[in-house]
């Protein structure tokens, strides 16, 4: 076993697993599944063996033992039926960096050549057309077609002060089209200086990353950087989260990085976004890349507090503490079955808050939320909090160029 | 034979083994990748890491002593999710910091200051440490945060073998861990009483402890006081005690760098490690 897809402080956070537990009461996995090595600790002790057989004490008297393939086989399934959510890493008494931790013992073994099939198709994908699903990557502002109006130019400048990625998801599920579609008329009525990139946009690499292909991810880094940077300019902006933690992690950039939540809230402390009052009772959902990853929780919840008319209440579980969905993690595409319960138990805790409306601002958990409601048959209403923030701006403030999406209440239902 | 001799003909052997035993984890560790030093040497590596760790303290020295003290030693986090194994845990850990702390003043001055202190008289002072005033406040510290282990260690295996919450998995290791600290403690308690319930053993010098004076032994040693009232009409061999104590003690730091114990030198870098983070921004 290959110890050096590990940095030398994640070898010392395996042995700084006191097997304490206090990750399995919380792990939304274990909760589903309650095996013991599908848990954080059980994952943690499972490499500690896994090393100890092959570099120990006893490995260095009496020989390296060989690695099953069995355990490597079941270990491979353990790790990957992992949303990433990290809430293991926030409570752990030890304070153990979990989520990377999870993405390095993937590295491990897809170097041992031990992981889900199905990712060697979504990474043919990336690395071929790169994007997540396959399709040509000139379709990739094909969501433009679905609006009412849209430049000649499709938002693709030569120069811009602002970029906007778009990501996979929200390029080419219809479900996600309204993100984009949203996102962009606020930036136009607001007067940014903003570009797509178009088919030049590549994937972020996070689905790689979040695989255990982190040196075919690098590419795609250095495309984006250099595509962006091509363009003049000086920030970039994600409606993505996981685009955008990619990017904050993995970029090592000098441009400026928003998630499109900041950039909402930084245009509204400008005056360039205002609000007609408009009474609806709404709770929020941190996405995981977002929050806990990524340390953005105050920015979607100051653009709520700041619309006239939103009563904003908090789901059981928030910050820190907020519940996946189980859109993360590639388990959608690993175990659908699981995600989808993941979203139920979401379900439930969005309904007892009473709240008219869910906001989120990642296409993700909308995806995995909405088709779960769908199949439970249950009428949830949610949005993403770009096209939320869109059906509220000001009618009379700042003058849209193009024709807006109309507010039509129950819209949102799925 | 001089218990002090063989207490270093044994005790320097272990730390040989607990040093060995350390730098084999940390070699380890050094299998490890470091960005922007992928082909470093383990030593290459090792040198870059602690001068990243001290160029980082230097910055701000007054926040890493402070997390050091509220989150590793006091474990603020665990405080704010189970005030009983907060407690519990830092019984442990603070009488053990403290123990040896006080044992660390008590040996320098008693056994190395007072030596120096016949060819260099600036530090006679020190036989305040062996004779005088300040020799029984070291002893009651020493005892006072030797129950604080003894307690934190009962607090412990309550827990774990009687109150046994659902995520906790009892291994082979963690009975063997428990019950090492608390037979550590209890021999050491044990020792001690004998050695009050027996003025013989002070007498002839039997250990390398016995200077107290035996007339405060009732406030100083108040948990050996309290067993040797017990232990008077009891007879053992005082060296056959003394090895009994002294050689697990020794076995236990051996003993460290193998087991769970570890966790006492990894979590603590893993905890400041994580507080110094560079906080995303909002």
């Amino acid at each position: 076993m290959d110890l050096t897809k590990l940095s030398p402080k994640q070898l010392l956070e395996i042995d700084a697993c006191t097997r304490c537990g206090d990750c399995l009461r919380i792990c939304p996995v274990y909760t589903q599944k309650t095996e013991e090595g599908i848990n954080p600790r059980g994952k943690i002790q499972a490499m500690k063996k896994f090393i100890r057989g092959q570099y120990g004490l006893w490995a260095r008297i009496f020989g390296k033992k060989s690695l099953s393939e069995s355990e490597l086989e079941k270990f491979s399934e353990m790790v990957y039926r992992c949303t990433l959510c990290g809430e293991c890493g926030t409570q752990c008494p030890v304070s153990i960096d979990s989520r990377n931790l999870w993405l390095a013992f993937k590295e491990v073994l897809v170097d041992q050549g031990h992981y889900p099939k199905q990712l060697k198709l979504m990474m043919g994908n990336i690395l071929k057309d790169h994007n997540i699903s396959g399709h040509d990557n000139d379709q990739r502002t094909d969501w433009l077609e679905a609006m009412e109006d849209f430049p000649a130019d499709r938002y693709q400048k030569e120069r811009a002060d602002v970029v906007y990625f778009i990501g996979c998801v929200s390029a080419y599920y219809p479900m996600a089209y309204k993100i984009p579609q949203s996102f962009v008329k606020i930036l136009e009525r607001a007067g940014i200086d903003f570009t797509l990139l178009g088919g030049a946009e590549w994937c972020c690499g996070f689905p790689l990353l979040v695989g255990g292909f982190r040196k075919e991810a690098q590419a795609l880094f250095q495309h984006n950087i250099e595509t962006v940077k091509q363009k003049g300019a000086h920030t970039v902006i994600f409606s993505c989260p996981s685009c955008y933690h990619t990017w904050l992690e993995d970029y090592q950039t000098d441009l400026k990085l928003f998630d499109s939540t900041q950039f909402i809230l930084s245009l509204i402390r400008e005056g360039k976004v205002r609000f007609d009052e408009k009474k609806i009772r709404v709770t929020y959902h941190d996405p995981c890349d977002l929050g806990r990853a990524s340390g953005v929780y105050e920015a979607p919840r100051d653009i709520l507090r700041s619309m006239p008319g939103v009563e904003f209440v908090e789901l059981p579980n928030h910050r820190e503490r907020c519940k996946c969905c189980g859109g993360g993690g590639l388990l959608e595409m690993i175990e659908p079955e699981l995600a989808a319960s993941l979203a139920k138990e979401k379900i439930k805790e969005i309904q007892a808050t009473g709240a008219d409306l869910l906001i989120t601002s990642c296409q993700q958990c909308l995806r995995n939320i909405q088709s779960t409601a769908r199949k439970m048959k249950i009428r949830l209403k949610t949005a993403s909090i770009a096209e939320f923030v869109l059906t509220h701006m000001e009618e009379n403030g700042v003058k849209a160029e193009g024709k807006e999406i109309p507010f039509i209440p129950g819209s949102f239902i799925s | 034979m001089n218990k002090h001799l063989i207490f270093y003909v044994m005790f320097i052997p272990s730390m040989v083994l607990f040093f060995w035993g350390m730098w084999f984890r940390i070699r380890l560790y050094l299998q490890g990748t470091i960005e922007g030093a992928e082909n470093a040497t383990p030593w290459r590596k090792l040198t870059i890491l602690t001068d990243r760790s001290w160029q980082r303290f230097w910055k701000r020295p007054g926040w890493y002593i402070k997390i050091l003290i509220t989150d590793v030693i006091f474990h603020k986090r665990l405080f704010g999710q189970s005030f009983y194994r907060w407690l519990a845990h830092t019984l442990l850990v603070f009488g053990f910091i403290a123990t040896f702390i006080v044992d660390m003043i008590k040996g320098f001055t008693t056994g190395y200051l007072v030596e120096l202190s016949h060819s260099i008289p600036f530090f006679s002072f020190a036989h305040v440490f062996e004779t005088g005033a300040i020799r029984p406040y070291l002893d009651f510290f020493l005892e006072f945060f030797s129950f604080l282990i003894l307690i934190g260690c009962i607090l412990a295996i309550v827990r774990r073998f009687f109150i046994r919450p659902q995520q906790l998995k009892t291994e082979e290791e963690d009975i063997v861990t428990l019950l090492f600290i608390l037979y550590l403690e209890l021999s050491g308690f044990f020792i001690e009483g004998y050695r009050i319930a027996h003025a013989e053993v002070v007498a002839n010098r039997v250990y390398m402890a016995n200077f107290t004076p035996p007339s405060a032994n009732n406030w100083i040693s108040f948990f050996g006081y309290f067993l040797s009232l017990f232990l008077k009409d009891i007879t053992i061999n005082p060296h056959f005690l003394w090895y009994a104590h002294v050689i697990p003690s020794l076995v236990w730091f051996v003993y460290i760098p193998h087991s769970k114990l570890l966790h006492i030198f990894t979590s603590s870098v893993t905890v400041i490690a994580d507080r110094a983070k560079e906080k995303p921004h909002k």
